[in-house]
């Protein structure tokens, strides 16, 4: 387990001290895949960086499996870093070594023989799917391909847990994908632990089993990826979300609707079997509304459906709010547009 | 044509021989600013601030070093040193002197040489090595020399060029070598030919030196 207490960055600069991250706390689990989403200059890099101690805290603790990071010694800490893999959004691979050696790279530090070193290496590349690139160069590969040979290389020396620092940004969609889905699999066969920062919520959407948003070095909101994708509530991880699932109208349609109907403009969000429920014809039938789907998206997220509709409810006012009433009692999520 | 080949063939022996300690030289010195200057250029930029082992007054002295031993103007250096020549090899005449202030003006320019190529191994990479725990002398050995290998190669090509054109002037106070073949044949007895033929065997040497450096770094160079 990961159990990060009280951490504190301060950078000293000629304007006066920056704050990079205030007193932060977290735990993440064994066997999670934990991310940290935020925008650029929140903090998050920082954070990442100081989980290896690549950046020195100011104050606080890492402590990972009860061995606090912050009190070792060099000689120790470097001992300790063998079991913490890393992966760089511009990957970071030595140049003058191929993909073989790259990847043996770790074990020649940890200082494993030569013979068990090529095994071991031989192996995680085949794991990585580049089995047959491992002569190659750094410079003769795809940068999805450059990812694949780093993530090889973090998972050289076994270790519990592996940081991902924005390891999907630089690549293109279709790259993105391939990453996302070995890391996910590399967690399953190796019970890793993984902790992920992007800008990117479908990073998040994709793989992680908790999510963390912070913004100026602080945590504004976690929870499990579900439950945030549900029921967001700070306006910037409502913004991350809607990049990921767009629910916002044209401007001119929403006008167009305001001028020339009476009722209410709502959005309904809704989980897991209630996917499969009928309730706008109910709606219609029993309320005397009429219900225009403006915008309709059913996800899955962490394999439960999650779906959302902006319906346009024409009708009385007063069967317009019973008929939200009636969603709302059937544990429903709805939330009225005014300000579209 | 015929008579100018004869005219020179005549001087076969003293231009092979002069080539001969040109070549000597520069690879006794080159010797030693690749033994002593990449070693101080390694120094100098481990130790400069946000790099691996970071000391201020340590970086001071080396950067400082560096700096002086290359504002020296070779001709003067060679003949403020004369004395601590005489010390080490115990005459200030010959190709075995000229070592001396040769390699004292090669050792500092490596050294500078040695940091610039350093200096641009991606940070990221180095930090990439340090998360999986490397040490500070893995560090150099592992990553920052091997990184950076074809551009200390092609600085080393440069301080040998350097050094060819340095040697032509140790000839100038007794050093032997082509410059010396150039300055008592060519301008104390206007032979023009020797001259001009001292030229264009330095010309040679140079593009050979180039070349040949080129092709090794290029054979590092997998960027």
């Amino acid at each position: 387990m990961i159990r990060i207490e009280s951490l504190t960055k301060v950078y000293k600069a000629a304007q006066g001290d920056i704050e990079a991250i205030k007193n932060l706390n977290l735990e993440v689990d064994d066997g999670e895949i934990f991310g940290i989403i935020g925008p650029s200059g929140a903090g998050k890099s920082t954070l990442i960086r100081m989980l290896n101690l690549l950046e020195k805290p100011t104050s606080g603790s890492i402590n990972i499996n009860d061995i606090n990071l912050t009190e070792l010694s060099s000689v120790n800490l470097r001992e300790a870093r063998q079991k913490i893999g890393m992966i760089f959004q511009h990957f970071n691979l030595l140049s003058s070594r191929t993909v073989l050696r790259n990847v043996a790279f770790p074990l020649e530090i940890a200082g494993v023989s030569k013979k068990k070193r090529l095994k071991k290496a031989k192996e995680l590349i085949d794991l990585v799917g580049l089995g047959d690139r491992e002569n190659a160069y750094p410079a003769q590969l795809s940068g999805g391909q450059k990812q694949r040979v780093g993530i090889a290389r973090a998972l050289a020396n076994d270790p519990d847990l592996l940081l991902s620092d924005e390891a999907t940004s630089s690549l293109d969609p279709e790259s993105t994908k391939s990453i996302l889905e070995l890391l996910a699999r590399i967690r399953e066969e190796m019970n890793l632990t993984i902790i992920l920062i992007t800008h990117e919520m479908g990073v998040i959407k994709d793989i992680c089993d908790r999510v963390a948003v912070i913004e100026e070095g602080e945590i504004i909101e976690k929870g499990s990826v579900f439950d945030i994708f549900a029921e967001p509530k700070t306006p910037l991880t409502k913004k991350f979300i809607s990049a990921v699932i767009d629910f916002n109208l044209p401007p001119g349609i929403v006008k167009h609707l305001k001028e020339e109907r009476p009722g209410e403009m709502v959005r309904v969000s809704f989980v897991g079997e209630k996917t499969h429920q009928p309730y706008i014809s109910y709606l219609v039938k029993h309320y005397s509304v009429d219900a225009n789907i403006l915008y309709g998206n059913i996800d899955e997220i962490q394999g439960v459906p999650f779906g959302t509709l902006i319906l346009d409810l024409e009708g009385d006012l007063e069967n317009v709010e019973n008929s939200i009433a009636y969603l709302k009692s059937e544990g429903l999520n709805v939330e009225v547009l005014d300000n579209v | 044509m015929f008579d100018l080949v004869s005219r020179l063939s005549q001087y076969n022996n003293l231009m092979w021989s002069g080539s001969l300690e040109t070549l000597y030289m520069v690879a006794m010195s080159l010797f030693f600013a690749i033994v002593l200057g990449i070693p101080l250029g390694v120094l100098t930029t481990i130790t400069r601030s946000g790099h691996i082992l970071p000391n201020k007054y340590l970086n001071f002295i080396l950067d400082g070093i560096i700096n002086i031993g290359r504002s020296i103007p070779f001709i003067i250096l060679m003949v403020a040193v004369i004395p601590f020549t005489r010390m080490v090899v115990g005459t200030s005449i010959g190709t075995n002197a000229a070592v001396v202030p040769l390699s004292l003006a090669a050792i500092p320019f490596m050294g500078r040489v040695t940091d610039n190529a350093i200096l641009e191994v991606d940070n990221g990479v180095i930090e990439s090595a340090q998360s999986m725990g490397a040490s500070p002398s893995q560090l150099v050995f592992k990553v920052l020399l091997p990184e950076s290998l074809p551009a200390i190669i092609l600085g080393l090509t440069l301080t040998a060029i350097s050094l060819v054109s340095y040697s032509a002037m140790a000839g100038a106070i007794g050093g032997g070598g082509l410059g010396d073949i150039a300055i008592r044949y060519g301008y104390q007895r206007f032979q023009l030919l020797i001259m001009l033929e001292t030229i264009v065997i330095l010309v040679v040497m140079v593009q050979v030196i180039q070349r040949i450096g080129n092709l090794i770094a290029d054979s590092f160079d997998h960027r």
